[in-house]
């Protein structure tokens, strides 16, 4: 099932996106390059600012946890030198979370993670700042199974999906870059080199596995209907209809 | 970058050593790494070679008003963490509390006690950093980012790792059986207070790899704490302590999972000029904060090795279990398969190290 995005609906931030998947919903909205205060001025690069809020009460230290992990991963892949001594203020507001979430049993930021990485990317691309590569993440979780080996990996699974599957063993964030290097992993829970080594081949194969070689530009657009396409392909898919609709005027006359 | 000084062999200007880490650290750091021979390996600017930790000094139980204490030193880095078990009665509890209890030593349940420990939150770490630890912290203020961030991981490790068992922070009392007709039944144990454990961890300096260094400390620290005996008093109807010391307890953790960061040093940064030179990059192993203010991209591995210790006592690197992972991103180049995959050298440097550290401070929190 292909994440729902909604781009650039916010008229007074300078880009936004509403990202919709397995009940989590995400309101991202970009404001940049602005002025930056004096105190966060940085000669060469641009200052990124990250700000998570919760879905129901105000941030707390885990916010704070996830905004680190958000403003490491952006920064990498914004083109922070090309804007210096500015400010690229990024907010994201939880909407609505899943109702299973608490009961799933798994680290709750962990499974909010991959959906403020694309939500802050399609809030990124709506305000056109400019970015040296895409990316992608993915949740994989592995349950344990009756035998002292870990079950089949669950590919971005649901909280239903986890609480079905309880216990996990072990829960595996990943997010690639557009050219297949992996950003940021955030694993947790009792696993091997050899696990980790699966989840992540998995995880890269849910987020930019080439099938079949390149694929014709023509062919991306039936990915729309098709179902469990590589989420790079969703992502292009997500701009190419953005493109579309700010083009559709120029195209028509 | 502009500074080109180290390429030069013959430099027309030359820096003092601390001049050239302040004016353009990278190159100083890189140059530092290239300039041995190709015989010796390469040494960083603090002396160590590249998959050299610090030694970590830890002495334990120096506060006399904790249940728990530890002091941990990696260079210049220095943490206390002091443990304080405080009675949390069963009444105020929030949430109330579920009606589950780990009765026998037999079933053992670490996920149930795990969420039982997060839904009362019986642990409660934090982190405090001290007036001039490090020249980021502006004393008077609000806790900073990195500081939440650093009691965020230090708990949700705290409970992803199950280190900590229910049975030891509860005070149980069993009612004496009241029917006659059936003396033999056992009756059923009712929970009345809990242990909370406050972990404070001060940051007396900073040098880099708080995270270590923190986790250190609190799991010494954990290590170090006795419990003393608690028990509900029927008449006076509240939960009295035994002042005797023989009575009190220490804590039984599940395994011992250690922390071993590493930082990834980036060798010629021109990001612009596509394709140019090639990649060298060193993983640096237990960096310090001068290498951390260089590296973009640094990775904490997480492993516990004690698990697999058989009736031989000896822990074989084959027993390790990682507990966690967390990679930060960076600029692109780099790529965790050198982690990962395991025809890269780096990888198994990352994995051996961070088995050795196991080993070797487990040893010495359990001296």
């Amino acid at each position: 099932m292909a994440p729902e995005a909604l781009l650039s609906h916010l008229h007074r931030a300078d880009g936004s996106a509403t990202y919709t998947h397995n009940g989590y919903c995400i309101i991202g909205a970009v404001n940049g390059p602005i002025e930056v205060q004096r105190r966060d001025e940085l000669p060469e690069e641009a200052t990124v600012e990250v700000n998570v809020r919760p879905a129901a009460g105000v941030g707390s230290p885990k916010e704070r946890h996830l905004e680190t992990l958000l403003h490491n991963t952006l920064r990498s892949i914004i083109l922070t030198r090309v804007i210096p001594r500015t400010l690229v203020q990024i907010t994201l507001q939880v909407r609505s979370l899943p109702d299973e979430e608490g009961a799933a049993g798994v680290h709750p930021s962990l499974l909010l993670l991959p959906h403020l990485l694309h939500t802050s990317l399609l809030a990124l691309l709506s305000a056109s700042i400019p970015l040296s590569t895409t990316l992608t993440s993915v949740l994989i979780a592995i349950p344990s199974s009756p035998t002292s080996k870990s079950g089949a990996p669950l590919v971005s699974p649901t909280a239903t999906d986890l609480l079905r599957a309880k216990p996990i063993r072990s829960v595996h964030v990943f997010a690639f870059s557009g050219d297949n290097r992996l950003l940021l992993n955030e694993s947790d829970g009792v696993f091997s080199f050899d696990v980790w080594d699966e989840a992540c081949e998995t995880a890269e194969e849910a987020c930019c596995r080439e099938e079949g070689g390149v694929g014709l530009v023509g062919e991306g657009m039936e990915v729309d209907g098709k179902e469990s396409a590589n989420l790079e392909e969703w992502l292009r898919v997500v701009v190419r209809r953005k493109v579309e609709h700010e083009q559709r005027w120029k195209v028509a006359t | 970058m502009a500074t080109t000084t180290q390429s030069q062999p013959k430099p027309a200007l030359s820096f003092p050593r601390s001049i050239f880490a302040a004016v353009s650290p990278h190159p100083f750091l890189q140059a530092h790494l290239t300039a041995s021979t190709p015989a010796k390996a390469p040494l960083r600017a603090n002396g160590r070679t590249a998959q050299e930790f610090r030694v970590p000094g830890v002495n334990t139980g120096s506060l006399t008003h904790c249940n728990g204490s530890a002091v941990v030193r990696l260079g210049n880095t220095s943490v206390v963490c002091g443990v304080r078990a405080e009675i949390l009665k069963a009444e105020d509890a929030q949430g109330g509390g579920s009606d589950y209890t780990p009765t026998a030593e037999g079933d053992d349940d670490p996920e149930r006690d795990t969420v039982e420990i997060g839904n009362l939150r019986l642990l409660v770490p934090n982190v405090e950093l001290s007036t001039g630890s490090t020249p980021q912290h502006i004393p008077g203020s609000a806790p900073s980012t990195s500081a939440q961030t650093l009691i965020t991981r230090i708990r949700s490790l705290l409970l992803s790792t199950h280190l900590l068992r229910l049975a030891d922070l509860l005070i149980q009392y069993a009612p004496p059986a009241i029917d006659p007709d059936d003396p033999d039944a056992e009756p059923e144990k009712q929970v009345k207070a809990y242990w909370v454990l406050y972990i404070d961890i001060f940051f007396i300096s900073i040098d880099g790899n708080a995270f270590d260094a923190a986790w250190l400390s609190a799991l010494a620290a954990l290590k170090d704490v006795r419990i003393p005996h608690a028990f509900w008093d029927e008449e006076l109807e509240t939960i009295l302590c035994s002042d005797n010391p023989a009575d009190a307890r220490s804590l039984t953790l599940r395994g011992l999972p250690i922390p071993a960061t590493f930082a990834v040093f980036e060798g010629r940064r021109d990001w612009d000029e596509e394709g140019e030179g090639e990649e060298i990059n060193w993983v640096l192993s237990d960096p310090d904060a001068f290498e951390e203010s260089v590296c973009r991209e640094s990775v904490c591995v997480v492993v516990d090795c004690s698990a697999g210790r058989g009736s031989k006592g000896k822990k074989g690197p084959k027993d390790a279990v990682l507990r966690r992972i967390e990679k930060s991103a960076q600029r692109e180049r780099v790529s965790f398969e050198h982690v990962g995959r395991p025809d890269t050298s780096g990888c198994w440097m990352i994995r051996s190290s961070a088995r050795a550290v196991d080993l070797e401070i487990g040893a010495l929190i359990e001296s």
